[in-house]
């Protein structure tokens, strides 16, 4: 873990209030999990804190990621050109274990891709991907994560299912066949939530990554918690026993 | 090579320079960074006689030059950190002040009356902002008698130097301190985050109600500092808003004999060790002996006798 300097040498829109922000860092980062994030530091004076971003895609220093516009950090994030200075603290959190399964499947909505992204690399044809986003505008998103097995939906029907990825998926339980499947999740709380009734039934083994409003990004400040089932100390936090939980841990 | 270490109550710390309490988890979150040793000395995160789970999300908020957080005082209580965090300290030899509240008057006599002294424990600083159940939720901190009350009763069950940490939203912070100080405490820590709220006008709601801290804090808590170390003849530790050198002596020409770092190493994490290595640089350049010659330097600026 490192706080890097970087500069910015794409920062391009990819769908209607999405952009693809490629860094190129000063030096190295530490080995990273997929579904880790970074907290980077906006180049813009009126931005107090950092913002958490996954880790999209990682290369020989230069590190990306998706982002969708959605208040003052991101806005203004998008306005930054070329050179811009940005610092990268990262790799940051507990991202996916990927264990020895038979089959993997990844359900993605929206900006939650992002979450997933490094991961579908990781295990390119062995993983079913679902995707659902909210029209055929932000089809772009899944970006070459379709070149493998993937299913699509769209909450408007103007691409694949008409419908939420969850529904979705649950028109394709028979992926679920195999006795030694994983699911890895990102998404809305709402998805997450569905996502949970609809695995229940079978139990199958979930990992799945949350957002949370941060502040620190190294759990300094216990601002970003999500509720889980431990008596003890229900209160987890996001930036560091997560972003990926044990979906069954979470209480949703 | 001028003296950077200070005295608090007979003990000697390595440098003036401590983390807020709740802004350093419980201390070895900041390792993969940088040595909890850097710190003159660790704050705990508030502790509890009983684990607190705290406030659901959101937590926290970003203002225009500030932070906004509703943690709720999540912790898992006194009795746990002192088994699982406390050998870490002991190991890397770090003193501690430990922070503590309570949500009635016996919790914090009971909470103060766990923490046994040791070399390494310089104080309890104690939170004064926790709003008393008892009492339709105000903060204890806000009534002269009842802080008088409340110090009295704490020092009563601990040896261990206590610190009173004010919040600033009371009519007259000068008699609040006097309360604490007639009571018996040991030191002051200035200021607790100032009470705020947010008002989201798309959904006509209120996201957060929470303490406010950061660079805009930092005006008003200097001059709590300033005539609170000018009245009280004892230590006070200065905290609000401080993001570099600059501020942390700001804080000890007001006044205080230390600094708390807080907001700003959610910002830049390694805030801390570069605060400690300006001062020093700071220390050097104006050949000035010891950091201590420097404790209140802007009240009689015509005593200064080193260079500026």
């Amino acid at each position: 873990m490192d706080d890097i300097e970087g500069k910015i040498i794409q920062n391009k829109e990819i769908a209607p209030g999405y952009h693809l922000l490629k860094v190129k860092l000063a030096k190295s980062m530490d080995p990273m999990m997929p579904g880790q994030f970074v907290m980077l530091k906006v180049p813009d004076n009126e931005v107090f804190l950092r913002r958490p971003f996954s880790i999209y895609d990682y290369d020989q220093k230069i590190v990306s990621f998706m982002y969708k516009i959605v208040g003052k950090g991101t806005d203004l994030l998008s306005r930054a050109g070329r050179n811009a200075r940005v610092s990268v603290l990262c790799p940051l959190g507990k991202g996916f274990y990927i264990h020895k399964r038979e089959a993997y499947i990844i359900v993605a909505g929206g900006i939650g891709i992002a979450g997933v992204h490094a991961l579908t690399q990781m295990l390119g044809k062995r993983a079913t991907i679902f995707f659902g986003c909210n029209n055929i505008a932000e089809l772009p998103l899944l970006g070459d994560a379709d070149k493998v097995n993937s299913y699509v939906s769209t909450l408007d029907g103007s691409y694949g299912f008409r419908g939420n990825v969850v529904q979705l998926l649950a028109q394709h339980m028979e992926v679920m066949k195999n006795e030694n499947v994983e699911v890895f999740a990102c998404g809305p709380e709402n998805m997450l939530k569905n996502l949970k009734k609809l695995l229940k039934k079978k139990g199958v083994p979930c990992q799945a990554s949350f957002e949370e409003r941060m502040a620190c990004g190294l759990g300094l400040c216990f601002g970003c918690v999500k509720k889980t089932v431990d008596k003890d100390e229900p209160y987890k936090r996001v930036c560091k026993e997560g972003p990926v939980f044990d979906l069954w841990q979470v209480s949703l | 090579m001028a003296s950077f270490s200070i005295k608090l109550f007979g003990k000697s710390l390595r440098n003036p320079v401590m983390n807020a309490s709740g802004t350093l988890g419980y201390g070895k979150e900041i390792e993969p960074l940088w040595g909890i040793e850097n710190l003159g000395a660790y704050v705990t995160k508030g502790l509890s006689l009983k684990p607190h789970h705290g406030n659901p999300t959101p937590r926290v908020w970003e203002e225009r030059h500030g932070l906004i957080n509703s943690i709720g005082l999540q912790n898992i209580g006194v009795d746990r950190f002192f088994n699982k965090y406390f050998p870490f300290f002991k190991e890397k030899k770090t003193p501690i002040i430990v922070n503590f509240f309570g949500f009635t008057e016996e919790e914090y006599v009971a909470c103060a009356e766990r923490i046994r002294p040791d070399q390494l424990i310089i104080a309890l600083e104690m939170n004064l902002s926790c709003p008393n159940v008892k009492q339709g939720g105000i903060s204890f901190g806000k009534d002269p008698a009842m802080v008088h009350r409340i110090v009295k009763e704490v020092k009563a069950v601990t040896q261990i130097p206590l610190i009173a940490k004010l919040t600033p939203e009371v009519k007259n912070l000068q008699e609040i301190a006097r309360a604490a100080y007639e009571a018996g405490v040991d030191g002051f820590t200035l200021l607790n985050t100032i009470p705020s709220l947010v008002v989201d006008i798309q959904r006509r709601s209120i996201p957060i109600k929470g303490g406010l801290s950061g660079p805009v804090l930092r005006p008003v808590a200097l001059k709590a500092v300033y005539e609170i170390s000018s009245n009280f003849p004892v230590p006070v530790i200065g905290t609000g808003g401080i993001m570099n050198y600059s501020d942390a002596l700001s804080f000890i020409m007001a006044g205080a004999c230390a600094v708390q770092v807080g907001t700003a190493t959610f910002i830049d994490p390694y805030t801390i060790p570069k605060v400690v290595q300006g001062m020093k640089e700071y220390l050097k350049q104006v050949r000035c002996p010891r950091i201590g010659n420097l404790m209140g330097a802007a009240h009689s600026p015509e005593k200064n006798n080193f260079e500026l």
